[in-house]
């Protein structure tokens, strides 16, 4: 990062290449829609750039990074409320029968194993989907390595034991949901 | 171990896979805690769930999009940076700075002149017209105007008549 703050391009590229992933996960499963959520997600690298000048050393790269992912996601959402956007199911007024726009459905279906599995990982996200903002952002910056728990009540902007204490909470709910289904064993591992 | 440090392995399990002392600590007490063993089980699921989330689909390319963008944000603000600094470069003299400051004086000056100018000719006129119906006639006075009119007139001619024949 230090690199970049002197304008290293090449630096910069790195950084993107490293963190593009998580961040990307982040902003998606906060604005399910991908091409959305890729157009924010470049827009966190493009802050990221544009404030290299206000990075400080003693500041953790990847709390910075996931606070400014973390803020655009809110902006969007703010800014989404405001202005609710089109509904995909929206047809001509001259032909009912035709949406004025088609998404292609890109999942793969194949044998009922995998479709358990797919069913189990739709479930999840589904789940995930409908936790509170919060709740579900901690969940996601927990399940790496990367940040501490000091690092995502940074984030957050929470106390750390609020942070664990949304952290339980949102697990809990997701086993609440999940019950049913991991009931039948389709979850363990292959 | 305790309840609070089996809380903290359920919080060290949510962030990675415990270590082989963690687990042999979290199996004993486990042993000794059969009714948790459903609830650490479920926490393992979860987990294992969560860690296999596909990742998010992502155009391959994603970083030459973010260069991109980087570079042209670059040559926007070069451009902003070019027009400010031949502006700042303007100002930095003092007779333009001089120049600019009179005739915003100016401007000023003529814009309040041209304002009262304006309020007093409005006030004038307002005043003008007001005289003018101050300076009419009480109309009581106009009363009996007509039969003192008509009775001055038969007056006169019969005068003027008597007066002419002599």
């Amino acid at each position: 990062m230090l690199r970049v703050k002197r304008g290293d391009f090449a630096a910069f590229e790195e950084l993107v290449e490293k963190y593009k992933k998580p961040v990307m996960n982040l902003v998606y499963r906060t604005l399910p829609d991908a091409t959305e959520a890729e157009d924010l997600a470049q827009h966190v690298f493009l802050q990221v750039f544009k404030s290299a000048h206000r990075y400080e050393v003693s500041a953790k790269f990847t709390t910075w990074l996931f606070t400014i992912a973390r803020n655009l996601c809110l902006n969007e959402i703010r800014r989404r409320s405001r202005h609710p956007a089109d509904s995909l199911d929206e047809t001509y007024a001259d032909n009912e029968e035709q949406p004025i726009r088609q998404v292609e459905d890109a999942r793969i279906f194949s044998a009922p194993e995998t479709l358990l599995q797919g069913e189990l990982e739709e479930k999840i996200e589904e789940a995930l989907s409908e936790l509170p903002e919060k709740q579900r952002t901690a969940i996601l910056m927990c399940r790496g390595d990367e940040l501490s728990y000091e690092d995502m009540a940074k984030i957050l902007e929470c106390s750390v034991s609020a942070t664990k204490s949304l952290i339980h909470r949102g697990r809990e709910t997701l086993k609440q949901k999940l019950k049913p289904y991991l009931r039948t064993g389709a979850w363990k591992e292959k | 171990m305790n309840e609070s440090e089996y809380q903290t392995l359920i919080e060290q399990s949510w962030r990675r896979p415990l270590t082989r002392d963690e687990q042999a600590r979290l199996d004993a007490w486990l042993v000794a805690n059969p009714r948790q063993q459903a609830d650490w089980e479920l926490e393992v699921t979860v987990s294992s769930l969560l860690a296999r989330l596909p990742n998010a689909p992502m155009a391959s390319n994603f970083t030459s999009q973010v260069m991109l963008m980087v570079e042209r944000d670059l040559a926007a603000q070069a451009r902003s940076t070019g027009v400010l600094a031949s502006v700042k470069r303007w100002f930095r003299n003092p007779a333009p700075r001089l120049a600019w400051a009179l005739g915003l004086v100016a401007v000023g000056w003529f814009g309040i002149h041209q304002h009262q100018t304006n309020a007093r000719s409005e006030m004038a006129r307002g005043l003008s017209v007001m005289a003018n119906v101050a300076s009419l006639s009480n109309p009581s006075v106009l009363e009996d105007f007509e039969a003192i009119r008509r009775l001055n007139t038969s007056e006169d001619e019969e005068l003027f008549a008597v007066l002419t024949s002599k």
